[in-house]
């Protein structure tokens, strides 16, 4: 059980990193989606035995994650005519070492952390720790909104992880309601994408500095 | 033979040279060669298993009597002095004559001497005093042999830098060793490892001695020094005295304890000044400038060897310890040879064309044959390229550098990194020195200059030769070497006497191997190629009917890719005139990465300094009265604070 | 005599079978064409032609011209007798003799880059430019590879890395070796071997102005190298030394051609990435290589 979690995570850390190397805004909506995806399995694995809340909380996350909110983003895209990314403030190469930095810091930083045994040993808090980093890599350091956007859905996935700790004593319903707040949450930012791109007729968000006083 | 007499003989030797060789030209070329000859010999006696000399004088220097010590540290380097020093004035009776330099050539002979004796001084003193003394006349030398040239004005800046920075660093070695004196309670200097309360003083130590071996922040002054200096000036420069700085820091790392985070510091900086330095060096236009920064990178090198000996030394792991620090004394010596290679065949293509910058030369194979192979041998040396010398000591380091990693022990974490780091700047290094060699002596001659160069005489390339000889030699049999290096290593830490010694008969069996058949490749395929009819034509240019030297790559657009990866540290400046219009004029493009660290960081601090002692002198303004304020007010000052303690 | 012939067998086995690789790259590629393509033994052909053609120099270029394949080659040449191949372990073997290998590799790099600058010209200068620059990373991530399999191994001597049983890092190891092999070799994507437009050229560009036997060695050589770096990926990740002679012979050959196959596979279906999207690569295949050695480490730390 805690090979395949940690297979599971491990495999979401490597797509944080695939996401900091990405240029192309598909390539980094697919990212995400896979990695919620992959993400929202995680309870079925860590739960002994089949239940009928943990499984449809499950699917639930694995449908908003992997098709809702990607599908809200590629439309935001379309809308706005752009396919590629400009060259963000970190350059690619700089995001991907200081992600691969944040990721070795996050495995050291979990080790120097007081937990209960049983998560000691998975990769659950490195995860974490490493997906929040990242999201805030690609949050400060892209120019355009939708790869903000992508940061910040990366950086929800870390807290999700954290969330993981607790399953056996909360229940997923907080999971599934944090879930709603992040698609109503995009779904505005679709708009608002929407709103910025005839506005300024681009989505660097470098230009919004105009609005200020 | 023993020590003493062939100390004295140099000595007198280099003395007379000293004196009668502004006048006496040749007299002084064999009284020199003669003296250097002595100081080999005596080192070589020292290190094929003479026992350590030691001698204390009746009369006094300075209030102290003499202590003179030759040990294997001491004789390695002194070995490299004599060789070095006694090349250097060969190649300076032609590269320097009088005919071409009148005033300033019997200048340089009599410097010569007198840098040659006080760094052996320097490396024989057992005593803080001398130690000084013969610390400070050196630089002094040295900057009176930087400043041959001195009607130009760069060749002076250089100077005045070189000399501004020497002096910082003996100002933190004057402390090192006034502090010293003051705990242990005399000058004298020998194995103190029982002494724990000495251990911080080792920071002023390595801050003192880092400054003159160029290691990376403080390295500001080597780049103009080396340029500007006359070539065998540059070649003992680089080759000799950078090693005095890690003489000391090697010695005093050895004789007196270290703080416990000493040989992480040293390797950690060692590892970034060898990346940094070989990064400024690619990007470098100018051929001595190039070879002056490669110097900073391979003292790093050896700095990381010296820090990964210390690491060795405290957590008492010798086997990896004692083939760092092998390591570290091999480059040292096998840098000193192949920098003076490389800066001999700097100062004939100096000499043939007049000038340095590589856009342009190009084309000298043609002309300058030997220059060209001899350069060839000292690049591929210095790029650690199998079968030459260079390889066996980075074989060396690496060796040791793996040991941490292979058994699991925490200086991995300083270990593999730095391990990281000298393969990139050994890449880095092979790009350079690419650049270096085929921009000035491949392909055509770039400009007028080029086309009319000449080869060099018979006492240019005698010595090149000598030490391209050495090199080979050092590459195919290192074991010879090997009982010289086990004995510094034993006796900078006794514990690491006894021991396995590398493999470096299979080694030396497989290099002599590759050599041979090198060569024996290399003549077979000429000779099919001859066989099979041979002939000559223009190179392919895709069909431009007027193809011209310019159109060869040049340095900078070699170096580009690279050197636009560390455009954050290099922050090069660029002038250009973009072509305009359907026939345009003309357009140029002028590159120049500037000494960042001097340029960015302490000339804008030292222009911070002066801004404010501007300001403070206006204070001094002359006016009588408020001078009298100033001393009523300083008055009233001191009564406060009098009745301030009175009342406490 | 005896012992002189697993060295013999060796050095026929890599010296005959290396310009096989290229022949199946390019009928793996022709196949996923939909071409015929050319024979497997095509290159055997050619360079049998070019020995005995003659040769054509710049009038720019001096003897080290013709000199430097040759050395390049024998580099090569011992690298590869360095490296064990399957059961048969490697000779001369000491103490870090992987440090020789690489340091033969960079002697090679070295050689044919000089040669090529002794031209002239600027589509050689290019070509060598960007060669040692990529090589800058490239030996990155390869020292960080060995690094790797000396923590796993506890040594650095050639023949035990590569035949201890593979570590739990082995598919990142492989997916990091696989990189520097496209890279150093000058596959897709980092360079098209089918081309000739100057924009795109790295090694093509370096060898452009050879003819005839020096022409032969170069092309015998770049075939070597990635026999070289085919058998020492396989044998970096598979584990040799658990296996009986035959069953590592034949586990061995199966994995060259795998990777064989694979090249060119991935020649097929990707296009060359933009030179400036080349560090970027580069830099994911060091990463591999570190967290590869990562796992090593908390692997066998006590």
């Amino acid at each position: 059980m805690n090979q395949t979690l940690n297979l599971l995570i491990g495999l979401a850390m490597g797509l944080n990193l695939l996401a900091l190397g990405s240029g192309r805004l598909p390539s980094i909506i697919r990212t995400v989606a896979v990695q919620g995806m992959i993400l929202g399995v995680l309870p079925l694995v860590m739960e002994p035995g089949f239940g009928w809340t943990v499984s449809a909380v499950a699917g639930v996350t694995v449908g908003v994650k992997g098709f809702v909110i990607p599908t809200l983003l590629r439309r935001a895209m379309r809308m706005a005519n752009i396919e590629r990314e400009v060259e963000p403030f970190i350059g690619f190469v700089p995001s991907l070492l200081l992600g691969a930095l944040g990721t070795i810091g996050a495995v050291a930083a979990a080790r120097a952390l007081p937990l209960l045994p049983e998560h000691a040993r998975t990769l659950v808090v490195p995860g974490a720790l490493a997906s929040i980093f990242t999201g805030f890599v690609l949050l400060v350091g892209r120019a355009k909104a939708i790869s903000q956007v992508c940061g910040f859905l990366v950086m929800e996935n870390g807290i999700y992880l954290f969330g993981l700790l607790l399953i056996h004593s909360t229940p997923l319903l907080v999971e599934s309601g944090i879930l709603l707040d992040v698609t109503v949450a995009v779904f505005v930012i679709g708009i608002i994408v929407d709103r910025i791109q005839r506005a300024f007729d681009s989505l660097d968000t470098r230009k919004l500095t105009v609005l200020h006083e | 033979m023993s020590v003493a007499p062939l100390l004295l003989l140099g000595l007198l030797a280099l003395g007379a040279a000293t004196g009668l060789g502004p006048r006496l030209p040749r007299v002084w070329l064999a009284l020199t060669v003669a003296g250097t000859a002595a100081l080999l010999a005596a080192a070589v006696v020292v290190l094929a298993g003479g026992a350590d000399w030691e001698w204390r004088s009746g009369f006094a220097v300075g209030g102290e009597a003499l202590h003179l010590r030759l040990d294997g540290i001491s004789a390695l380097f002194l070995g490299l002095l004599g060789t070095v020093g006694g090349l250097g004035a060969i190649y300076a009776r032609e590269y320097w004559s009088d005919e071409q330099q009148p005033d300033s050539a019997p200048r340089g002979r009599r410097w010569w001497g007198s840098i040659i004796l006080s760094m052996g001084f320097v490396l024989l003193s057992s005593n803080g005093l001398h130690f000084l003394i013969a610390w400070e006349l050196f630089a002094v030398s040295s900057f009176f042999l930087i400043t041959l040239e001195r009607e130009r004005r760069e060749v002076r800046a250089a100077g005045w830098l070189y000399l501004a920075a020497s002096h910082a660093g003996t100002l933190c070695l004057f402390a090192f060793f006034a502090a010293l004196a003051a705990r242990t309670g005399s000058w004298d200097l020998g194995p103190l490892r029982d002494r724990p309360d000495l251990a911080p003083l080792f920071w002023l130590a390595f801050a003192g001695f880092a400054v003159k071996a160029g290691l990376f922040p403080v390295h500001i002054w080597l780049p103009s020094a080396h340029a500007n200096a006359p070539s065998h000036v540059s070649a003992l420069l680089s080759g000799v005295t950078l090693k005095m700085g890690l003489y000391g820091l090697i010695r005093f790392g050895g004789w007196l304890p270290v703080p416990a985070a000493a040989g992480w510091i040293v390797m950690a900086v060692g590892a970034v000044s060898a990346v940094f330095g070989i990064a400024f060096a690619l990007a470098q236009n100018d051929l001595k400038r190039l070879l002056a920064y490669c110097s900073v990178e391979n003292v790093g090198i050896i700095t990381v060897g010296i820090g990964g000996a210390m690491l060795g030394a405290a957590h008492g792991a010798a086997p990896w310890g004692r083939l760092l620090l092998a390591g570290a004394l091999l480059h040292i010596l096998n840098h000193g040879l192949f920098k003076s290679l490389l800066f001999f065949g700097a100062g004939s293509v100096l000499h043939a064309t007049g000038t340095r910058e590589l856009s342009r030369l190009g084309g000298l194979w043609r002309s300058m044959p030997w220059t060209a192979g001899l350069f060839a041998v000292g690049a591929a040396a210095i790029c650690g390229l199998p079968p030459l010398n260079g390889f066996v000591s980075e074989w060396l380091i690496y060796l040791g550098l793996f040991g941490p990693a292979m058994s699991h022990h925490p200086a991995a974490w300083v270990a593999m990194p730095a391990a990281l780091l000298l393969a990139t700047a050994g890449a880095l290094a092979l790009a350079t020195f690419l650049k270096a060699g085929a921009v000035v002596f491949l392909g055509a001659p770039r400009t007028q200059t080029a086309e009319r160069a000449h080869e060099s005489g018979l006492r240019m390339r005698a010595p090149m030769l000598a030490l391209a000889a050495v090199c080979l030699a050092i590459g195919l049999a290192p074991s010879w070497l090997w009982p010289a290096l086990a004995r510094a290593v034993g006796t900078w830490n006794p514990a690491w006497v006894a021991g396995a010694p590398p493999p470096l008969l299979t080694l030396s069996l497989a290099q002599v191997g590759l050599a041979a058949l090198f060569v024996a490749a290399g003549a077979i395929l000429w000779r099919r190629a001859r066989a099979t009819g041979m002939r000559r034509a223009l190179t392919w240019d895709c069909g431009y009917s007027r193809p011209t030297a310019r159109m060869q790559y040049t340095g900078g657009s070699f170096a580009a890719i690279a050197a636009g990866w560390f455009s954050w540290l290099l922050q090069p400046a660029r002038a250009q005139r973009r072509p305009h219009g359907p026939f345009p004029e003309g357009a140029s493009r002028i590159e120049r990465v500037p000494e960042t660290v001097l340029e960015r960081l302490v000339e804008p601090a030292a222009g911070g300094a002066r801004r404010l002692a501007r300001a403070a002198r206006r204070l001094q303004h002359g006016r009588l009265q408020f001078y009298l304020l100033y001393l009523a007010a300083g008055l009233t000052a001191l009564a406060i604070l009098g009745l301030v303690e009175a009342m406490r | 005599m005896i012992a002189i012939l697993p060295f013999a067998l060796r050095l026929a086995c890599w010296l005959l079978l290396a310009p096989l690789l290229p022949g199946i790259i390019n009928r793996v590629k022709a196949w996923v064409a939909g071409r015929r393509g050319p024979p497997v033994l095509q290159l055997y052909y050619d360079l049998a032609r070019l020995w005995q053609k003659s040769v054509v120099l710049s009038v720019l270029a001096s003897p080290a011209f013709v000199a430097g394949p040759a050395v390049a080659w024998v580099a090569l040449v011992a690298a590869a007798m360095l490296v064990p191949l399957g059961p048969a372990a490697g000779f001369p073997s000491f103490q870090g003799d992987v440090l020789l290998l690489v340091y033969l590799l960079a002697l090679a790099r070295f050689c044919i880059a000089w040669a090529a600058l002794e031209t002239g010209s600027a589509f050689e200068g290019m070509g060598a430019a960007r060669e040692v620059s990529y090589a800058v990373l490239t030996e990155a991530a390869l020292m960080t590879a060995i690094l790797s399999l000396s923590v796993q191994t506890g040594s650095v001597t050639l023949n035990t890395m590569l035949a201890h049983s593979s570590g739990p890092g082995a598919l990142l190891l492989a997916a990091g070796l696989f990189s520097v092999l496209l890279a150093e070799n000058c596959r897709v994507p980092f360079d098209d071997p089918n081309t000739h437009l100057e924009l795109t050229m790295i090694h093509e560009a370096m060898v452009l102005d050879h003819s005839g036997p020096p022409l032969a060695v170069v092309l015998h050589g770049a075939a070597l190298k990635l026999l070289l770096f085919a058998v020492l990926l396989s044998e970096a990740v598979l584990p040799m030394g658990r296996l009986a002679p035959l069953a590592a012979t034949a586990v061995l050959a199966a994995a060259v051609a795998l990777v064989t196959v694979g090249v060119g596979l991935v020649e097929s279906l990707l296009a060359r990435f933009a030179f400036r999207r080349v560090p970027l690569l580069l830099t994911t295949a060091f990463l591999f290589c570190l967290f590869a050695l990562l796992l090593a480490w908390k692997g066998g730390a006590p």
